[in-house]
C-alpha cells in the first residue's frame, strides 16, 4: 500500500520529517520502503486496520498529536427504502447502502481528493468510483458504487454454488466455481462480494445517481477469492485482513462530504442494517502477567497510558479493544501493543541461560556424519536436490498442486537426481565426478505413506586427480572396495547406469549405489571419523562467483636429476600464481631408479572469469613456467622443442 | 642409495570432497544452539494439516494454507511441511517442561524465483519453562547472532506477526553498506500453541525462533543467487570444502 508522506502530515501539526515518521513506523512494526516521499507499506497480515491514512495515523498517535481526519456531512439523512435481502447475515453482519443523486457538472477535483490522484499518480475512472477509491485510502473501508439506474429495488446477498459466469467492472469474464458470496439481481450476479463489482451495474462518467454499498464481510469468506479468480482487488486485500464493523456511518458521511465538495447533491438517503450486535473483545488487565510476558516492571499508570494512546479503553479491570482491532484477543496481544509503543529495542535484555537439560543423541546423526566424512575424505561432494520429479513410479506420492507439470511427483529414489547432477558436471568438462546425497524418501506402501533415509552415491571418470589415481577409471570395484574399507561386513552391490538412455556421448562407466541408512546401523565401521573442520563465525570462505566460460588444460612433464633442484621446481610450481590458473595438480610421478631421476607431471587448468580463454593466453603462462623451470639446473622437459 | 628415496610429490590441490555448504551452515547453527542447551529433534517432511497449521494457531483461513502457498499431497489431506515447527509440536506433545528443542531440515513452499525456492532449510528453536519472557528472548537472540556474525554486529528488533508467537519480532543486522538485513524471526510462544500441546499456559511460557539456513549461508559466504546452492556444480561445491 502506497501512502504519501504529505497526506500523513496534513493531520500531524508538529510536521515531523519523513525520516522521523519512517523510524516510528519501524518501531511500530510497519515495514516500508520510501520512494519520492511515498511510503510503500508492507503491513503484517494482522494489521488490516492500518491499511489507510486513518489507520496509520491511529498508530502514529502514540508519538504525535493528530488532528481530526476529514470533515463529515452532518445533516440528517433520510431513510433509503431498499428491497435488499441478506441471505448470508453471518458472513455479512453489518451492511449499509447510501443513495446519492447529483445534478450538474462535477467540479475539478480539489483538496485531498486531488492530492490523492496527483501525488500517488493514480488513474482516474469516474467521479463516484474515484471518491470510493479515495475513501478506501483515507478510511480503510472499501465501498462499492452501483449505478442506481441499473439497480432495481430487489437484490440480495447470498452464497451461490456451482458454475456461474460473471463479468467484472473491468470487463474480465470469469467462471465462478464452488461456493461464492455474491450480490444477485434478477438471477444475475452483479458483484463478487468483497472482491469486485460487475460490469452490468457499474458507474460511468454519466452516472448521476449512485448506490454506495458499505459492508463488513467475515475475512474468512473473502480470503483467497482474488487469487482464485486472478483479480487484483484492493477491497479484497482489506476485507481479508478485517475492516472496522462500526465505521459505516462515518465513512458514508465522509463520502457525502466529498461528493458535496465537488457536485450539487439533489438527494441523499441511507439504508443501514446490523444483523448482529458488535461485541468488543475484552481482555483482562493483569499488570503482573503483562510484565511477566515482556520481562518489564511497568506500572499500572504507564500501561494504561500506552494503551489509551492506541484507543483501548478500560472497564472493571478489563481492557476493551477498539472495534478496528479485531486482532486483539489475549494478554499476549496486549503485551505486544505495549512493546511496540515502548519500542522492542528499548526493552532491556535479561541475562538468560537454559538450564542443563537431558541431552538425547539422535539415532542418525553420528551415522550420517561418519559416512559423509568418509566419502568427502575420498573426494566425494555432497549435493542436495529438491524432491520433485515428472515421472510416476508405482509407489510415488503425487503433489496435488505442483509448481509445474515437470514436478508432479515426489521422488522415491535419488538416482535420477544424482545422474542429472553427474551429467551436468560432465557437460562442464569435469573428468572425475564423485557425488552423494543423503535424503529422506517418501512413498506409498500398502496405501500408507512411509519414509526411509537413503544415501545415494554416484561416480564416474578418473578415480582422482593425483598421480596415483589419475590414470585409474572408476568402476564398480572401485566403489565397492572403497566402501568395504569403511564397512567390511557389508556386501555392497553398485550398479552401472545405462548411458544409452542418457543424453550423453561419453563412454565412462557411471557407477551408482543406493542404500538405506538403517542398513549401516547393524554393521560396525572400521573408519573412525576424524573431527571434521567445523565452521565458526570467522572461518567462512568468501565465495568467488564461478566462471561461465569453458576451461582449458595443459600438462607439463619434467625430469629432474638432483634432489635440491627437484624441491626448487616444486616450490616454483607451488608459488606460481596467475589469475587464469584455476587448478594445478600432480598427475604423474615416477622415480626412474636406473637413471636416478624423478619424472613429475603437472596438470594446469585454466579458466577466465570474463571470457573464453585463448590459446595465446595459455601459451604465454606455460612459457613463463617453462622459462623459470628450465633456468633451474638439471631440470629438463623431455621432448620439448621450442 | 638413490638421492630420491622416500621422496613424495607435492600436494598442490586439496583433493578431498566436501559436505554441501547448506548442510555445513545448518550444522554450524545447530552446534551453536547445542552450546546454548538446545536438544535436536527430528520429524517427517510430509505432515498433517493439524501439525503443520492447526496446532500452531494458523487458522484455516490463513493465506499460507492456500493452494498457492503450500504443497498438498494425498488428495489434499497432508502437506509438505512449510516449516520445521511441526517437529517441535510433536516433541512438545511428548515432553514436560522445561525443555529446549531445535528442529532443522528441509521445508517446502510453493515459490520458485530468484530469491525463493520450493525447497529450503530452516533451523528453529523453542524453549518452554516457567516465567520465560521477551527480555530473556532478546538476550538469547543477541547471543545467537553474536555467535554467527561476531559481537561487533548491530542488531535491531522489529515487531512482526506470526500466528504461533505473540509478541513476535523480526531481527535485523546492520550490513556494511548501511542496510538492515533480516536474519531471523522470533517471539514468545503463543499460549494457544502451548495449550494445544497440552502444556498449561497459565503455568508455563516459552520462547521460539527460526532461521533460514540459505539466508545465513548467503550472507556468510557472500553468495548472491540462492539457486547456486542447488545446481550441484562441482566448481561451486568445491569452494566450500
Amino acid at each position: 500500500m502506497k501512502v504519501a508522506y504529505k497526506h500523513l502530515i496534513n493531520f500531524i501539526p508538529s510536521k515531523p520529517s519523513l525520516e522521523d515518521i519512517s523510524k516510528k513506523f519501524s518501531q511500530l512494526g510497519h515495514e516500508h520502503e520510501i520512494n519520492n516521499n511515498i511510503f510503500d507499506m508492507e503491513l503484517t497480515p494482522n494489521r488490516g486496520d492500518c491499511l489507510s491514512i486513518k489507520g496509520l495515523l491511529r498508530d502514529l498517535a502514540v508519538f504525535y498529536d493528530i488532528t481530526t481526519l476529514g470533515e463529515l456531512y452532518n445533516d440528517d439523512i433520510n431513510q433509503l427504502r431498499l428491497d435488499f435481502i441478506n441471505k448470508a447475515p453471518k458472513i455479512c453482519p453489518h451492511i449499509s447502502f447510501l443513495k446519492i443523486d447529483i445534478e450538474g457538472q462535477v467540479a475539478p477535483y480539489s483538496g485531498l481528493l486531488k492530492d490523492y490522484f496527483d501525488d500517488l499518480e493514480i488513474n482516474k475512472n469516474n467521479f463516484f468510483t474515484d471518491v470510493s477509491n479515495y475513501i478506501s485510502y483515507e478510511t480503510g473501508q472499501p465501498t462499492h458504487c452501483y449505478d442506481a439506474q441499473k439497480i432495481s429495488n430487489t437484490f440480495s446477498l447470498e452464497i451461490i454454488k456451482g458454475s456461474h459466469f460473471f463479468e467484472t467492472l473491468l470487463n474480465k469474464k470469469i467462471e465462478l466455481k464452488d461456493k461464492n458470496l455474491v450480490f444477485v439481481q434478477d438471477n444475475n450476479i452483479i458483484n463478487l462480494a468483497g472482491v469486485m463489482g460487475g460490469s452490468s451495474t457499474a458507474c460511468n462518467s454519466k452516472t448521476k445517481s449512485v448506490i454506495i454499498e458499505c459492508a463488513y464481510f467475515n475475512p474468512e469468506n473473502i480470503i483467497g477469492q482474488s487469487i482464485k479468480y486472478d483479480i487484483k482487488s484492493d477491497a479484497a486485500h482489506k476485507f481479508e485482513r478485517g475492516v472496522d464493523p462500526l465505521c459505516h456511518e462515518n465513512v458514508l458521511r465522509r463520502f457525502i462530504k466529498i461528493v458535496k465538495d465537488h457536485a450539487t447533491i439533489k438527494n441523499v438517503e441511507i439504508f443501514k442494517k446490523d444483523y448482529q450486535d458488535f461485541k468488543p473483545d475484552l481482555v483482562s488487565f493483569n499488570i503482573k502477567l503483562l510484565n511477566n510476558i515482556l520481562g518489564t516492571s511497568l506500572s499500572e499508570k504507564k500501561l494504561k497510558e500506552y494503551l489509551l494512546k492506541l484507543d483501548f479503553t478500560f472497564i472493571d479491570n478489563k481492557i476493551i479493544a477498539p472495534s478496528h482491532r479485531s486482532d486483539i484477543k489475549t494478554p499476549n496481544d496486549i503485551a505486544e501493543e505495549i512493546a511496540r509503543v515502548i519500542g522492542y529495542d528499548n526493552i532491556k535484555s535479561q541475562k538468560f541461560i537454559i538450564p542443563k537439560l537431558l541431552d538425547e543423541q539422535q539415532d542418525y546423526k553420528s551415522l550420517v556424519n561418519n559416512i559423509s566424512n568418509f566419502l568427502t575424505k575420498h573426494g566425494f561432494f555432497e549435493v542436495i536436490n529438491n524432491p520433485f520429479i515428472n515421472y510416476e513410479t508405482d509407489n510415488a506420492i503425487k503433489v496435488d498442486n505442483p509448481l509445474d507439470s515437470n514436478k508432479k511427483y515426489i521422488r522415491t529414489n535419488v538416482e535420477k537426481s544424482l545422474t542429472e547432477n553427474l551429467l551436468y558436471n560432465e557437460r562442464r568438462q569435469k573428468d572425475s565426478i564423485k557425488l552423494f546425497e543423503i535424503s529422506d524418501l517418501y512413498f506409498y506402501q500398502n496405501e500408507e505413506v512411509k519414509n526411509k533415509k537413503m544415501i545415494g552415491i554416484i561416480c564416474s571418470g578418473r578415480v582422482g586427480n593425483n598421480h596415483i589415481d589419475f590414470s585409474k577409471k572408476i568402476d564398480k570395484s572401485y566403489l565397492k572396495n572403497l566402501l568395504n574399507e569403511e564397512y567390511p561386513e557389508i556386501h555392497f552391490n553398485p550398479v552401472i547406469v545405462d548411458r544409452e538412455k542418457l543424453d550423453t556421448k561419453l563412454k565412462n562407466q557411471i557407477i551408482y549405489l543406493e542404500i538405506e541408512l538403517d542398513y549401516f546401523k547393524n554393521h560396525s565401521s572400521k573408519y573412525i571419523s576424524e573431527p571434521k573442520k567445523s565452521l565458526n563465525k570467522s572461518n567462512f570462505i568468501k565465495y568467488v562467483p564461478i566462471s561461465s566460460f569453458p576451461s582449458s588444460y595443459r600438462d607439463l612433464s619434467f625430469a629432474v636429476k638432483e634432489k635440491d633442484k627437484y624441491y626448487e621446481l616444486q616450490e616454483l610450481l607451488i608459488n606460481f600464481k596467475h589469475n587464469l590458473i584455476k587448478d594445478i595438480f600432480v598427475f604423474d610421478f615416477f622415480h626412474n631408479e636406473a637413471k636416478d631421476e624423478i619424472k613429475i607431471g603437472f596438470r594446469l587448468v585454466f579458466q577466465s572469469q570474463s571470457s573464453t580463454i585463448t590459446e595465446s593466453e595459455v601459451s604465454n603462462i606455460i612459457n613463463q613456467i617453462i622459462d623459470k623451470a628450465l633456468s633451474i639446473s638439471s631440470v629438463e622437459i623431455p621432448g620439448l622443442i621450442r | 642409495m638413490s638421492s630420491f628415496n622416500k621422496i613424495k610429490p607435492p600436494v598442490l590441490s586439496n583433493l578431498s570432497g566436501g559436505l554441501h555448504p547448506i548442510n555445513q551452515v545448518k550444522d554450524f547453527l545447530l552446534s551453536i544452539l547445542k552450546e546454548f542447551g538446545f536438544n535436536e529433534v527430528d520429524g517427517p517432511e510430509i505432515e498433517s494439516e493439524e501439525f503443520n497449521f492447526d496446532m500452531l494457531n494458523i487458522k484455516k483461513s490463513h493465506p499460507a494454507r492456500q493452494m498457492h502457498d503450500t504443497f498438498y499431497v494425498q488428495n489434499k489431506t497432508n502437506v509438505l511441511r512449510t516449516h520445521t515447527s511441526p517437529v517441535q509440536i510433536r516433541s512438545m506433545l511428548n515432553s514436560k517442561p522445561p525443555f529446549a528443542f531445535t528442529s532443522a531440515g528441509k521445508v517446502y513452499r510453493k515459490d520458485d524465483d530468484a530469491t525463493h525456492l520450493p525447497m529450503f532449510h530452516q533451523v528453529e528453536g523453542i524453549y518452554v519453562d516457567q516465567e520465560v519472557n521477551f527480555a530473556q528472548l532478546k538476550d538469547l537472540i543477541h547471543k545467537i547472532i553474536y555467535a554467527i556474525f561476531g559481537e561487533e554486529v548491530h542488531i535491531r528488533f522489529r515487531p512482526s506477526y506470526f500466528p504461533f508467537t505473540e509478541p513476535s519480532a523480526e531481527v535485523d543486522i546492520l550490513s556494511e553498506n548501511g542496510k538492515w538485513l533480516e536474519i531471523l524471526g522470533c517471539g514468545i510462544v503463543n499460549p494457544i500453541v502451548l495449550d494445544n500441546c497440552k502444556i498449561d499456559s497459565s503455568k508455563y511460557s516459552g520462547l521460539a525462533f527460526g532461521l533460514g539456513v540459505e539466508r545465513i549461508a548467503m550472507l556468510k559466504y557472500e553468495v548472491n543467487d540462492i539457486r547456486d546452492f542447488y545446481k550441484s556444480n562441482l566448481d561451486f561445491l568445491s569452494q566450500f570444502k
